[in-house]
């Protein structure tokens, strides 16, 4: 405990003997930790989005003439035993009749004309809200399609694919400039506890010499790496909320397209915490590097 | 105590600094390590407390084989050995009741614990009245006698000083060995470099001389 809290103190101290360089790290991780928070958010609204459309979607099977209600109720047993299927129901030939007249009343006389129900008999289906899923509910249909009982299926799933390409899109350019902001920041860390450590290279050195463990000299400038990456995660976070709630401010004609997928009034506290989160493991990696290549534990 | 076996050092692509070194040093000894610039005392002390390894023989320090001692491990050796350092290496920008006190701090000493001690060893020196002082504000001499007081906190079984008067008067060096003196008599064994011929010639203790890294004398407390 005392270790730990001498530790900690010798990190502050270093980061406010050298505050210039030490504040200008945590301004190039904040931005560094931003690009992607914003990315993670935009990926974030574009899945809740999906996942709300999703909640429509729904395919209708329409069943050939003559089939019997035996097949029928194998096949609605056979749907409905499906993890992706939230709520089948069956439509009768007559049903569907029905529900043409009250909708379209104005047409009844063409129904005049037969005299049988000239609708086919249909399952209809609608899927769970995962639009992850959206591969396995296209292969789900294929499979039921081919049953001999089916004529042909229904099945609206563009909107919900472009949104899901689009969503694609933006965490692969997320992810892309992720790791190249990360990478940055990693080395700009590293070089921050090298300046560091050359600052107190004397004092690393008689350390040692008085019988210090590595443990005890290397513990601060751990410490160092993970305040400032916290710090950097603390203030991307903050960043974020306030691009979020100017966005609408300034680009209002951007925002009056996009409001409708992305939510600019919260910022998901899982978003935050994941860039806070990052930042601290990157500083905490970074000083480490940086000790294993300028921390010599050997005599000499 | 200490005890050289045909000890070599060869620096990288440079004549060796030592040669053939083999000595024994007794619990509580006090010797001077002379020898003229670049003779290779430094190396010798430097070997002891593990910042230089032999090219070639063997050293043992209380008996264990310090050149078999791992990294990791390296920092209880030198828990049992307190160094003065010629240019001092002390920290500049602390006080020198924060300096005197490192030793027990890098150990995890109680603050109580390390207080009386640090007043107790500045007693020691004399320097209980620059207690709060930062190390810059005050004199080469002082800072020479805070250099001992950090050295000799912790209580160790070896003190080693490399020209510790190197940059003091006369009257000022004879201070620092009779400092020296009062914690040789306290059982720790000192090994004190220099090449103040005078000085030596007043305390009468045993004398090893090195020549070009050889040794070329080993004498027991009289004159030179």
């Amino acid at each position: 405990m005392k270790f730990m809290a001498r530790a900690v103190q010798q990190a502050l101290n270093n980061i406010l003997r050298n505050k210039t360089v030490n504040f200008l790290c945590l301004g190039i991780i904040a931005f560094t930790l931003l690009v992607p928070g914003i990315f993670n958010y935009i990926s974030f609204n574009l899945d809740s989005y999906i996942s709300k459309l999703s909640e429509n979607i729904e395919a209708i099977f329409y069943l050939r003439e003559g089939d019997n209600s035996a097949d029928i109720e194998k096949m609605l047993q056979r749907i409905q035993g499906n993890l992706l299927v939230k709520e089948v129901g069956f439509t009768s030939k007559d049903r569907a009749q029905m529900k043409f007249t009250q909708e379209f009343p104005e047409l009844q006389y063409i129904l005049a004309e037969f005299s049988d129900s000239p609708f086919p008999a249909s399952i209809n289906v609608k899927f769970r809200t995962d639009a992850r899923n959206v591969v396995q509910i296209e292969s789900f249909i294929r499979d039921i399609e081919k049953s001999s009982i089916i004529e042909s299926v229904q099945l609206n799933l563009d909107w919900a694919r472009k949104i899901a390409m689009i969503k694609k899109f933006a965490s692969f350019a997320g992810f892309f400039l992720s790791a190249i902001l990360l990478i940055v920041s990693i080395f700009i860390i590293f070089n921050v506890v090298k300046i560091n450590i050359f600052y107190r290279r004397d004092e690393i050195n008689i350390l040692r010499l008085v019988g210090a463990t590595d443990w005890y000299i290397k513990t601060p400038f751990l410490l160092e790496g993970l305040i400032l990456g916290f710090l950097g995660g603390l203030l991307a976070g903050g960043l974020l909320l306030v691009t979020i709630r100017v966005f609408p401010v300034y680009a209002k004609f951007i925002f009056n397209i996009v409001k409708q997928l992305i939510d600019f009034r919260q910022l998901p506290l899982r978003i935050f915490w994941e860039m806070v989160i990052t930042g601290s493991a990157i500083g905490l990696f970074s000083s480490f590097i940086s000790l294993r290549r300028f921390i010599k534990t050997t005599p000499g | 105590m200490i005890q050289f076996f045909h000890v070599y050092k060869q620096y990288f692509r440079s004549n060796e600094a030592l040669s053939d070194i083999n000595l024994s040093v007794e619990r509580g000894e006090f010797i001077f390590l002379t020898g003229a610039s670049g003779a290779g005392k430094s190396t010798l002390l430097k070997l002891i407390y593990k910042e230089e390894e032999p090219s070639k023989g063997q050293i043992l320090i209380d008996s264990i084989n310090s050149t078999l001692i791992p990294p990791g491990k390296l920092y209880k050796l030198r828990r049992q050995i307190g160094i003065v350092f010629q240019d001092f290496k002390l920290m500049m920008n602390r006080t020198v009741h924060e300096n005197v006190a490192i030793p027990l701090l890098v150990r995890g000493d109680k603050k109580a614990a390390v207080e009386k001690k640090v007043n107790s060893t500045l007693a020691l020196v004399g320097l209980s009245h620059r207690k709060r002082y930062l190390t810059s504000h005050i004199s080469g001499g002082e800072q020479q006698r805070v250099a001992i007081a950090r050295a000799v906190i912790g209580n160790p079984k070896i003190l080693i000083a490399d020209e510790p008067t190197g940059n003091l008067d006369t009257e000022l060096s004879i201070e620092i060995i009779r400092i020296l003196e009062k914690i040789n008599a306290r059982g720790i064994t000192m090994i004190i470099a220099t090449h103040d011929m005078n000085l030596i010639n007043l305390f009468p203790k045993r004398i090893i001389k090195l020549d070009k890294g050889q040794l070329v004398l080993d004498k027991a407390s009289e004159a030179v």
